[in-house]
């Protein structure tokens, strides 16, 4: 064909749903972070505990197979119950938090540094898309070791205990659930703001533990000079722990209430959206 | 003495003097000053509070005498409003609110405690004591935070960023070249960084401890700050404090230009360090000496008493510790920066610069 017929043509092929346009910037996302060997041998390390924790659900209704070697009580090995799911979440929550620091300072911080958001947002993607996006690149990670093999591990109990188990303690599938779900949208969202913000993906993954470790202390700190027992809505890591306890049914130590907890924590959510909504825009204006 | 000594000396001090400018006033040291300063605010904000609720409750007192802390102490959940007006007598200070379900808030003090009574439809629902604060417990509450929150995390945090900066930040301005270029010694540009970043947090550090010795002493009686200067050994006690922040910015400053130089990300020495330190106290006794927070806590002034409520992490965090003599402390945190230093400058030696790897 002659260059001087061509002209444009508006696409014909077939169109992706608009809602599912986001997708694209987690599977990209995925395929680079895998290519990190010291990521890659963190996150398979994540799945050994809730290996080890299906290794004893399965011992422990299976008692007669351990009988064989070691004296055994009637009542099994542990009690599998709130206690032991709780356990359980912390630990991997925990890991989902390192993971985080890892992985989420890298997502935005790129774009914003290299004036890719241009390239983005000329695309059919939106701003909600694309943080959506860069979100479920945390999420979809964080939820295949957190609540998917807690919900797993629950679902092996079930079938191998007694149906009154399964009655008696439903709610803690419910548990998993939720308590792991609000710790993945509040680190993926403070990564991501942290990450727009301080273009240094070191200083940001050491701002994530500083947020933890720091604002903990600085409750403490501010509880005992002015002696006010609010200044725990500082403390991150006290209202999350605050809410699996109470979610899983547990004695807390924590002195403010579920609902105060849950209030705190989409607060900072909402704080670091808002954070990010500053940043994520399609150009930029530079003054001076 | 070796004659290249004087031209290395004034290498370093060369190095030290570019570098200082960066430690103190780069963008990315921000952080270290909210670290830094953040409990100043806290002793500040305390001792304003102090100061203007201890007249309130002066007056509060006068207005109705006869209460005292242990009439206080009587009140309990279950008694009614005339049950507790008997015993306290007609409040200092009172205010009602609300149409439907009207809430009546009363106050008394003896002057230093305050006790709070809220009704609400006339049925009590809730009591509360706000205590005055002593000198003692100040001091305590002071040294608790000195040791678990300023060493621990403020100091700690500081450092990872200051000297995390020193080689990782130039790799990142792809400007440690020109340093490499220059006719110095890799020995040299090590000690040069350390000792300005060293000299940063030293200041910074130290002029935020000293303000918040004088922020927790501003609400004190002028009788009872003279006692403690004449007779409580109280610039001893923040001689002190200063001369262990300035050891624990060399301890941890070292590690963490040491993790700079070894690592591409600093922050995973930075968290196994985190995690050594506060496991420490349970560490078997040989292991313990292998730390920095072990020695900082024999050389910290006032001494934390564990009661029996403490939670299990923070009694994790003060497990007493065999006390080593102050002289074998200092050395012996000089002596770990110094082995650490040693590493940086012999590793420095072979280190090339990719700027394309960051």
């Amino acid at each position: 064909m002659a260059v001087y017929k061509r002209s444009y043509k508006a696409y014909t092929g077939h169109l992706t749903p608009e809602w599912s346009r986001w997708i694209v910037i987690p599977r990209y996302a995925w395929q680079g972070l895998f290519r990190l060997r010291l990521l890659t041998i963190f996150y398979v390390l994540c799945f050994f505990y809730p290996l080890g924790c299906a290794v004893v659900i399965y011992l422990n209704n299976n008692l007669a197979f351990i009988r064989q070697y070691m004296p055994v009580p009637p009542n099994g090995i542990l009690d599998i119950g709130n206690k032991f799911f709780l356990t359980y979440t912390v630990v991997q929550c925990t890991l989902a938090f390192i993971l985080t620091a890892f992985i989420g300072p890298g997502l935005v911080s790129p774009d914003l540094a290299n004036n890719a958001l241009p390239l983005y947002f000329s695309r059919p993607v939106s701003r909600t898309g694309y943080v959506v996006g860069k979100m479920m690149v945390i999420a979809g990670l964080l939820s295949m070791i957190t609540w998917i093999p807690g919900l797993m591990l629950f679902g092996l109990q079930a079938s191998l205990a007694d149906s009154k188990w399964v009655t008696d303690n439903w709610k803690i599938a419910w548990s998993i659930f939720f308590s792991a779900s609000v710790w993945i949208v509040f680190v993926a969202m403070l990564s991501l703001a942290l990450s727009a913000w301080v273009r240094w993906r070191i200083i940001a993954g050491g701002l994530m533990l500083v947020v933890l470790f720091v604002g903990a202390g600085l409750a403490e700190a501010i509880r005992q000079v002015w002696r006010i027992d609010s200044a725990r809505f500082l403390d991150v890591s006290s209202n999350m722990g605050n809410i699996w306890t109470h979610m899983f049914d547990v004695k807390t130590r924590y002195t403010l209430t579920l609902e105060d907890s849950i209030m705190v924590l989409a607060g900072y959510t909402a704080l670091c959206i808002w954070l990010l909504a500053r940043k994520i825009k399609a150009c930029e204006v530079i003054r001076g | 003495m070796n004659p290249n000594w004087n031209l290395w000396m004034r290498q370093t001090w060369a190095v030290m003097r570019l570098e200082i400018g960066k430690s103190f006033f780069s963008k990315r040291g921000l952080w270290i000053y909210l670290l830094a300063f953040a409990p100043i605010v806290i002793w500040g904000g305390h001792s304003y509070e102090v100061m203007e609720r201890g007249e309130d409750r002066q007056k509060m007192a006068q207005r109705s005498p006869g209460v005292t802390r242990q009439k206080m102490a009587m009140i309990t959940d279950e008694m009614s409003k005339e049950r507790i007006l008997a015993i306290l007598g007609p409040p200092a200070r009172q205010q009602s609110f609300g149409r439907r379900h009207p809430v009546q808030i009363m106050r008394w003090s003896d002057g230093k405690a305050e006790f709070i009574v809220r009704f609400r439809d006339g049925e009590l629902e809730n009591i509360s004591l706000r205590e005055g604060c002593s000198f003692e417990e100040d001091s305590t509450v002071f040294a608790a935070i000195f040791q678990f929150f300023y060493l621990r995390l403020a100091i700690f945090w500081g450092c990872v960023f200051v000297f995390m900066n020193l080689f990782r930040g130039e790799m990142l301005d792809k400007s440690l070249h020109y340093y490499f270029l220059a006719p110095i010694r890799r020995e040299v540009v090590v000690a040069g960084k350390f000792g300005a970043g060293l000299l940063a947090t030293g200041v910074i550090f130290g002029v935020s401890i000293a303000l918040q010795f004088a922020g927790m002493n501003l609400h004190f009686p002028k009788e009872t700050v003279d006692q403690y200067f004449s007779q409580g050994h109280a610039i001893q006690h923040l001689l002190s404090y200063i001369g262990v922040s300035i050891l624990a910015c060399a301890g941890y400053g070292s590690a963490f230009l040491v993790g700079g130089i070894l690592l591409r990300n600093p922050l995973i020495p930075a968290g196994v360090l985190l995690l050594w330190e506060s496991i420490n106290g349970i560490l078997p006794a040989i292991l313990r000496k292998f730390s920095v927070i072990y020695y900082l806590k024999v050389l910290s002034p006032v001494a934390i008493p564990l009661d029996k409520g403490v939670p299990g992490p923070l009694a994790m965090l003060a497990f007493g510790t065999d006390p080593v003599s102050t002289p074998v402390a200092i050395i012996g945190v000089f002596g770990l920066a110094l082995v650490l230093l040693v590493v940086a400058a012999w590793r420095s030696r072979s280190m090339e610069i990719s700027y394309a790897a960051e």
